[in-house]
């Protein structure tokens, strides 16, 4: 008998502290202290990739002149930011944040709006008609500006000229054309050469997100619904997508690495994608002079652009001490400086979606390894007519759905049904 | 009483005996009470609090209570589905094999004639000893398009093109279980060796006596003897199994598609990919623990009537 009394009172007592940590104060922090900000005045960043974009706040710290201004930048993997983020914000504790993160455009809303009191607007800081009109969308919520536009991912399609001129066509073949034009080439390419148009990963629907926006379409609308039964970009977008499939015209690959490999080797005669790809291409020095970019192809759809985005990620503030401070370095350089934005192009090979910052000298660059071409400048010129797209705060999660249909539409279940399941499954899933 | 006759001098021995005993237990209460302490703080209060969660929802840090909603939800909740049968799969194809797999190295390695013993036992227990995801990682490559294992049966002319081990819903499915296979099996194999180390040895001499096959050896008294460790072992592959997560999230990423999809990964992806909601991962946690409490209860049932 004593033993179940001490074991029930042990559990009274469980209960008990339960019940008395469900207010708002509790829940201790996991991983805290080793980044804890504002102690002594020094504000942490977070941001993952070395040589992308912690590469650019070092450049942006070369180009902010305050003697008190302490920036520790701390690396992290994307993935592990989310997740730092994620409990240490849900646990109702601001201990451990840093000042300054770097959040993917399309995970942005998710984190505005799931968190509404942990970032800092910084409408006061810069001017939001200087960016690409197209980053303003995902970084405000409720009618502030809580993000600082960063990187763009316009697209490009890097093409091999080789291997194109052996198909019988020239560069002017491939500037502003279709989507369906491109299939019919990459059969073309892919008959006479033996060599696949383009290499996917069936995990990463990404090309289905740039074919839709090149009409500024999406799998949600602006109010958050969901978009995928009607939605007739998407319908297009698949039926290219099976087109380049059943003509072979695709290398599979199965992960990043696969997918860098693929047109390094020479495996591939295109990679329609986001710029930040091309210092991936030109890593490759045996094919120096081989590579040169044109448009994204567009959908056939009335309003259709060539041009589109993939990727992409801006600057945020956390709602803690130091937030003018950090608001304010980021605003006199990634805001507004267009010295910056030369170095950044310079040295960091990143491109901003700063527009005034377009007219400098090193966006003129001619890159000897895309055949001489101003790459940088294209690109800026197509980034001002990327179609502005909510991407709402389901992206992932319906992609993973979608990406389940897409094998069985590629099985050979009816595109009608393909559309309509999906959009059933998320409309579950997400409301 | 001949211990406390020592302290029969002493004036304050004329305790009952019943104050007696409670003061033994309540010394023998103290010993234990830290680590009940500690289990409770850490295991039960997190269950419970983990419990409460699962019946809010909403995102991220604004959630509200919503009572059962989220159980039944679950139950309509397509991608849980996938991600359970995926498991299922895992667990009724995986589990058996390894099994068997272990007890045939077991048997086949205690064998007292057989050279380099310690060599072969030590090659087959030392995947165990790797990590998760370095080993996740390599397998990943293995199986890769241009990887080792499909030039290695091009080279054979087993097939004429490169299989997607990958990218394929059912070779996916297969490379997971052959890269789980290969990480635990050499793990299962030591409890069962350990095991082979108690049985007399004048059991197996007496049934080749009888002209016993080793077949039958095996099948009539090795897997009899080794029940109640194969008990052990399956129940817990089986939850190892039911929390799969590094192996899949590493090399397939859940691809293609959802096809290999595990209930861990679910959890994953609800809390960390998608928009938060914690809520909700709570619950779906709760159905694995419903799931490893069901499957003990089986193979208790099924494996131990001859428990004493």
């Amino acid at each position: 008998m004593k033993k179940t009394s001490l074991f029930l009172l042990l559990f009274g007592l469980l209960f008990f502290m339960a019940a008395c940590s469900g207010e708002e104060n509790a829940a201790g922090n996991e991983e805290e202290n080793d980044t804890n900000a504002s102690s002594d005045g020094e504000i942490i960043a977070w941001a993952w990739d070395q040589h992308f974009n912690i590469a650019a706040l070092n450049v942006a710290l070369e180009h902010y002149e305050d003697e008190n201004f302490n920036l520790e930048i701390i690396e992290n993997a994307q993935d592990d930011i989310v997740q730092r983020l994620n409990t240490g914000l849900s646990s109702g504790t601001m201990k451990g944040m840093p000042n300054i993160v770097l959040i993917e455009d399309q995970r942005a809303q998710s984190f505005l709006q799931s968190y509404p009191d942990a970032f800092y607007p910084i409408d006061d800081y810069f001017s939001t008609d200087d960016f690409a009109d197209y980053k303003i969308a995902p970084t405000s919520y409720d009618g502030k500006q809580y993000g600082l536009p960063f990187d763009t991912g316009v697209t490009g399609l890097f093409y091999r000229t080789d291997l194109i001129e052996e198909a019988g066509y020239t560069h002017d073949d491939l500037v502003d054309i279709t989507w369906g034009e491109f299939t019919e080439i990459a059969k073309d390419v892919t008959d006479k050469t033996g060599v696949a148009m383009i290499s996917l990963d069936p995990n990463d629907l990404g090309i289905l997100r740039v074919m839709m926006q090149t009409v500024g379409s999406w799998y949600t609308n602006p109010e958050g619904e969901i978009t995928i039964a009607n939605n007739d970009a998407l319908r297009e977008a698949l039926e290219h997508y099976k087109t380049l499939l059943d003509n072979d015209s695709v290398k599979i690959v199965s992960d990043w690495s696969t997918f860098l490999a693929s047109f390094n080797n020479g495996e591939v005669a295109s990679v329609p994608s986001g710029n930040w790809i091309a210092p991936s291409i030109s890593a490759e020095d045996s094919q120096n002079g081989l590579w040169k970019l044109a448009p994204i192809p567009r959908l056939e759809a009335a309003g259709a652009v060539n041009a589109s985005n993939l990727g992409g990620s801006s600057w945020y503030v956390l709602n803690i001490d130091g937030k003018e401070a950090a608001a304010e370095f980021l605003g006199k350089t990634f805001g507004s400086n267009v010295d910056f934005y030369q170095d950044l192009v310079e040295e960091v090979g990143a491109i901003g979606t700063y527009k005034p910052a377009s007219e400098g000298d090193a966006y003129t660059f001619e890159n000897e390894y895309f055949n001489g071409q101003q790459i940088i400048y294209e690109f800026s010129q197509w980034m001002e007519d990327i179609p502005e797209v909510d991407y709402g705060l389901n992206t992932y999660g319906i992609e993973d759905i979608l990406a389940a249909e897409v094998q069985n539409y590629l099985n050979g279940k009816s595109l009608d049904d393909v559309l309509a399941d999906t959009q059933t499954q998320a409309e579950n899933q997400f409301k | 009483m001949n211990t406390s006759s020592s302290y029969k001098a002493k004036p304050r021995n004329r305790q009952s005996m019943t104050t007696l005993r409670f003061k033994k237990q309540t010394i023998g209460w103290l010993f234990i009470i830290l680590s009940i302490i500690g289990i409770g703080l850490f295991y039960f209060y997190p269950m419970v609090q983990a419990f409460l969660l699962s019946l809010q929802s909403g995102m991220g840090a604004n959630h509200e209570y919503v009572g059962f909603a989220n159980y039944v939800r679950l139950l309509n909740d397509p991608a849980f589905l996938t991600a359970l049968s995926n498991t299922m799969i895992y667990l009724l194809v995986q589990v058996p094999l390894m099994i068997l797999l272990a007890l045939v190295f077991s048997v086949l390695l205690n064998d007292p004639t057989l050279k380099f013993r310690g060599f072969f036992r030590t090659a087959i227990f030392l995947p165990a000893v790797t990590s998760l995801v370095a080993y996740a990682v390599v397998f990943k490559y293995l199986f890769s398009p241009d990887g080792l294992v499909n030039e290695l049966l091009l080279q054979l002319n087993l097939i004429t093109q490169p299989l997607n081990w990958i990218s394929d819903p059912v070779l996916a499915k297969i490379t997971i279980i052959l890269a789980i296979t290969w990480r635990w099996t050499g793990y299962n194999m030591i409890f069962y060796l350990s095991a082979l180390q108690n049985v007399d040895k004048a059991i197996y001499e007496a049934a080749r006596i009888d002209g016993a096959s080793t077949i039958q050896q095996f099948f009539y008294i090795t897997i009899p003897l080794l029940k109640p460790i194969i008990l052990f072992t399956s129940i817990v592959s089986t939850i190892g199994t039911l929390q799969l997560f590094d192996e899949v999230m590493n090399i397939t990423g859940g691809g293609p598609g959802d096809a290999t999809v595990t209930i861990s990964m679910y959890i994953y992806n609800l809390s960390f990919e998608y928009t938060p909601d914690f809520g909700y991962a709570a619950t779906v946690s709760y159905m694995v623990l419903l799931l490893v409490v069901v499957f003990s209860f089986l193979q208790f049932k099924v494996a131990g009537d001859d428990q004493k």
